[in-house]
């Protein structure tokens, strides 16, 4: 069974249409590419699989119509996500930014907290422990009290996939993680995810404009342009598509 | 709120550590130091300045509860004195109407609180920044105008009297008992405040302050913590409206007007947003702020002169102060004290090392 359906997901503002009519399935551990031109509507579909906007169609997680879910309850099922401008809480350090992220999956009650009962403290550390595993997996050790808004951005955007995998997703939306990143921070980052995939086993839908890495790592591109799906297949044959190059990638 | 340890050659070796409060052997024992003042303080000091020391406690309790609301959660509120205005009143019809005991009212203030905290908080859901504050502001009218009308129906237009509260057979008059009595209060207020902001609910309020939206996406229910946060801090400033009423001996809606609002508010700005402690050096200022000018005047040739004008002057010097400290040090009080800290943790060196450099 697939992980994850997207079934004719329509949305518009107004009289813009922004998707129209988008359909993709997305297999267990798989790493699925999300390419197109700018304003082709990629992020939208990933706020429509998050639920912040309110997209027409079905959207199905294990089965599961979470068409109309809360973005939170969504969160809980365990879709997690970065975002293209990492939107990490500035003035909170890298711990903290992460264990935010865990928030769904920490139950303390506020009146307990508020007493920092034995069972509260249990807890804390029990997830303070499963958070340092997260920051040993992205390496950011060196980082771990500094103020996320100090940071570099290459830095800021391992701790937004670090903050995503606070959440123990069982699918991980990957909003451009390459976007302003260095040569060697690409590097990175494609070990990481590559980590992800074997080690995690996790599905990953991977917004990207690194047409590089897509080839490199992709199991399977999608190709969006003004909200229509241009192409879909593997790497090979998508790269390689007549329409593909004419809308996205060009001649060289 | 974990932090990095302000200590060299302390290094932390378990999570439980990195939870701790109190974090190094120095910070332990001026905290036992603290105490100790605080403890022999009304012994010390005249009854004047113990009165002043209590006055400044119960103001804390009030500027530490604003500031989870609006320090850490981004809630902005006017209604303060609202809320403390509901508490003084909860204590005082309770009390007048019932002959209840203290440790009746001071729940059932607390009760008092927390609805209103849901009311206050409700708006909160729709409207940000200014527009929530004038909808708490009108609540603050609200509260005032069901205080004035009891008052006035039940014929204790100048405003109800309370009597002191009887612990263990004695009534609490002792400005000395009420100084201990404030100041567990306070300790307490502290401890919840900074117990709630290293769990997962200040983490979240954190968040929802900083992006909404983001908070929404990562699993945190923005609506049900707003409003914990709103039930809470309106717990505890209904509680010390309470406690300011037995303090007092005495319950009018004139104490609770809208400047007392606008002085709260002053604090934790002038303490500076976004802090604990900050809430409470601006309590203190705030507080002890009139005392000071009215001394200062007091040096000036020709005191007798100025004693007509002091209500005017001390208005005044509030305001400058006020400005003075949005546009100089915006980080308020708890800013300097933290340049202070930096400048003799990084003796002889000047600037921190740049945070993050990565490898």
């Amino acid at each position: 069974m697939a992980e994850l359906e997207v079934e004719h997901l329509r949305l518009s503002f107004g009289g813009l249409t922004v998707l129209d009519g988008i359909s993709f399935t997305v297999e267990p551990a798989e790493l699925f590419v999300l390419i197109g031109p700018n304003g082709a509507g990629k992020t939208s579909v990933f706020n429509c699989i998050s639920g912040i906007y309110p997209g027409k169609g079905r959207i199905l997680f294990k089965g599961r119509d979470i068409t109309r879910w809360s973005p939170r309850a969504r969160a809980k099922l365990g879709i997690a996500r970065t975002f293209q401008h990492s939107e990490l809480f500035p003035h909170m350090n890298v711990l903290d930014n992460i264990m935010v992220g865990r928030h769904a999956r920490i139950d303390t009650r506020p009146w307990a907290e508020a007493l920092s009962t034995p069972g509260v403290r249990r807890a804390e550390i029990a997830h303070r422990a499963a958070i340092e595993r997260i920051i040993e997996f992205v390496e950011l050790e060196g980082v771990r009290y500094a103020d996320a808004g100090s940071l570099p951005f290459g830095t800021q955007k391992i701790v937004g996939l670090a903050r995503a995998l606070a959440l123990e997703p069982s699918l991980l939306l990957l909003d451009e993680p390459s976007a302003g990143l260095s040569r060697d921070e690409r590097d990175d980052l494609a070990r990481f995810i590559l980590r992800i995939k074997h080690e995690l086993k996790l599905p990953m839908i991977w917004i990207e404009h690194d047409m590089q890495m897509v080839a490199d790592l992709a199991d399977r591109i999608h190709v969006l342009d003004y909200g229509r799906t241009l192409a879909s297949g593997d790497p090979q044959s998508v790269l390689s598509n007549e329409a593909v190059i004419n809308a996205y990638l060009g001649k060289a | 709120m974990s932090r990095l340890p302000r200590a060299s050659g302390h290094f932390r070796t378990s999570y439980a550590q990195d939870f701790r409060l109190i974090q190094t052997p120095l910070e332990r024992r001026w905290l036992a130091a603290l105490l100790v003042a605080l403890l022999t303080f009304p012994f010390i000091a005249s009854p004047f300045l113990t009165d002043l020391a209590s006055q400044a406690l119960l103001a804390m309790v009030g500027a530490m509860a604003l500031m989870l609301l609006t320090g850490f959660a981004g809630q902005v509120s006017l209604g303060h004195a609202g809320l403390l205005a509901a508490g003084a009143f909860t204590a005082g019809i309770l009390f007048r109407e019932t002959g209840a005991p203290f440790w009746m009212t001071l729940p059932a203030a607390a009760l008092v609180g927390a609805f209103l905290g849901v009311v206050f908080g409700l708006p909160s859901l729709r409207l940000r920044g200014l527009y929530l504050a004038v909808s708490t502001l009108a609540l603050h009218f609200l509260v005032a105008y069901v205080g004035g009308e009891y008052e006035s129906k039940r014929g204790f237009s100048t405003g109800i009297v309370i009597d002191p509260p009887v612990i263990a057979g004695k009534a609490v008059t002792d400005p000395r008992a009420w100084y201990f009595i404030l100041l567990t209060a306070a300790v307490l207020t502290l401890l919840v405040c900074l117990n709630l902001l290293r769990s997962r609910s200040g983490r979240a309020w954190a968040a929802i302050r900083a992006n909404e939206t983001v908070a929404e996406a990562l699993g945190i229910g923005v609506a049900a913590n707003k409003l914990l946060a709103f039930v809470i801090s309106s717990m505890l400033t209904s509680l010390a409206g309470a406690l300011f009423a037995y303090y007092r001996g005495f319950v009018s809606v004139e104490a609770f007007s809208l400047f007392l609002s606008i002085q709260y508010v002053a604090m934790i700005i002038i303490g500076g947003m976004g802090s604990v402690l900050g809430a409470i050096l601006g309590a203190v200022f705030v507080t002890l702020f009139p005392y000071l000018i009215e001394a200062v005047m007091q040096l000036l040739p020709g005191a007798g002169a100025y004693a007509g004008v002091m209500f005017a002057v001390n208005y005044a010097a509030f305001g400058v102060v006020m400005i003075l400290f949005l546009v100089l040090e915006p980080q308020g009080l708890v800013g300097i004290w933290r340049r202070v800290q930096t400048y003799f943790l990084l003796w002889p060196f000047k600037h921190k090392p740049v945070a993050g450099a990565r490898r």
